[in-house]
């Protein structure tokens, strides 16, 4: 089984300065970027973003879930064959395009 | 010697000519209206981690054909532009006699992997001119930057050694070197992604380390020091074993050995390896 990781942006707001979730996982699935970046001064910590970016090394133990203080973290486990398929299918689209 | 020695190395290690931090060379641009509040991917945060996203995916896939694509392509770019290389702490204090200014800055990688404050979190040390164009790209400094004298330098790169982070150079604009990193697994991205998914942004370095069977005591003292996991000990003869196939020669086993029993060896001295990077 694969990790679906969800998170709830309109709970997450402040992901850099709360970083819990980042600190907690035990297989640093986490990774909270800018998703802007500005010229003279530094991105601002609420345009930081969460994502499960390593999701196929969660072992689904649930920490994150636990800890976030906003309940915006989301574990849904699927089967490794069916997301499979699906990025099968992807691939198959971008080939098609060549 | 490895390629990028060959193109760039003078008949030595590309990153001890000094030519390779020559102001002259520095001129990366980045692209882009930053000035306006430009879109980033989030998701491509830390060292070498644009494709992290498209990897997972064939990975899952199974698709190894994807796969070895995506890192071609990656890498392609990658070496043409912006990659990383072990040295060992011996290399990386003479590179502190090399460059200027220097000056000490955050880990984007742990920041943004572990959320790890910038006061907490000072182990790279950037190099070179870009040290003063930081108000271009402020978020690349996050933190700020604290400029250093060679000797502080060393001696901060003295006890990052010990304390057990590898020490790597990194290019920024091919073949200009614009930062010394000290890190980890798995908070450096770069590390993480060559070992979890064998993406070859980061090189390894020029040496293997060798165990002396003879003299290694057992005392477990290297235990722990390895961030690539290439060492661990063999309990029924009780000496410390290190698989050399998966070693990146950055020495850090060897510096907490007290029998000598770890010896680094020029991986071009050993056929077997001499190709492997």
């Amino acid at each position: 089984m694969i990790a679906q990781i969800n998170i709830d942006y309109a709970l997450c707001r402040d992901p850099l300065n709360c970083r819990k979730c980042l600190s907690v996982c035990p297989s640093v699935v986490f990774v909270c970027g800018p998703t802007k970046v500005w010229k003279g001064r530094e991105s601002d910590s609420r345009e930081y973003k969460i994502f499960g970016r390593y999701y196929d090394k969660c072992s689904g133990c649930g920490d994150c879930v636990k800890v976030c203080p906003a309940n915006a973290v989301q574990l849904i486990f699927v089967p490794r064959e069916q997301l499979a398929r699906k990025f099968r299918e992807e691939r198959a689209a971008q080939l098609k395009e060549r | 010697m490895c390629w990028v020695c060959e193109k760039y190395g003078k008949g030595g290690k590309w990153y001890l000519n000094p030519e390779n931090y020559a102001r002259r060379l520095y001129k990366i641009r980045k692209e882009g209206k930053e000035a306006a509040g430009a879109d980033a991917d989030p998701q491509a945060a830390g060292m070498g981690a644009g494709v992290v996203a498209e990897l997972v995916k064939a990975r899952i896939s199974g698709d190894r054909e994807w796969e070895n694509e995506i890192k071609r392509e990656a890498l392609e770019q990658a070496y043409q532009t912006h990659f990383g290389q072990v040295v060992t702490l011996d290399e990386y204090l003479q590179i502190l006699d090399t460059a200027y200014p220097l000056a000490k800055m955050t880990c984007g990688c742990r920041r943004v992997q572990r959320g790890m404050p910038d006061e907490e979190n000072f182990t790279c040390m950037g190099i070179g001119p870009g040290m003063y164009k930081w108000e271009r790209w402020p978020e690349t400094y996050r933190g700020g930057v604290e400029f250093v004298t060679p000797a502080e330098a060393k001696e901060w790169a003295m006890m990052n050694h010990k304390e057990g982070r590898v020490q790597t150079v990194d290019v920024f604009g091919t073949p200009y070197i614009g930062g010394l990193c000290q890190c980890e697994y798995p908070g450096c991205v770069a590390v993480r992604n060559r070992i979890d998914y064998d993406f070859k942004f980061l090189l390894k370095g020029h040496f293997v380390a060798k165990v002396d069977r003879e003299k290694c005591t057992g005392c477990k003292s290297c235990l722990g020091r390895c961030q690539f996991k290439a060492l661990n000990l063999e309990v029924y003869t009780s000496k410390a074993y290190i698989d050399l196939e998966q070693c990146f020669g950055c020495g850090l086993c060897v510096t907490a050995c007290p029998s000598g029993a770890i010896q680094l060896l020029e991986r071009q001295s050993m056929p077997g390896l001499a190709e492997n990077w």
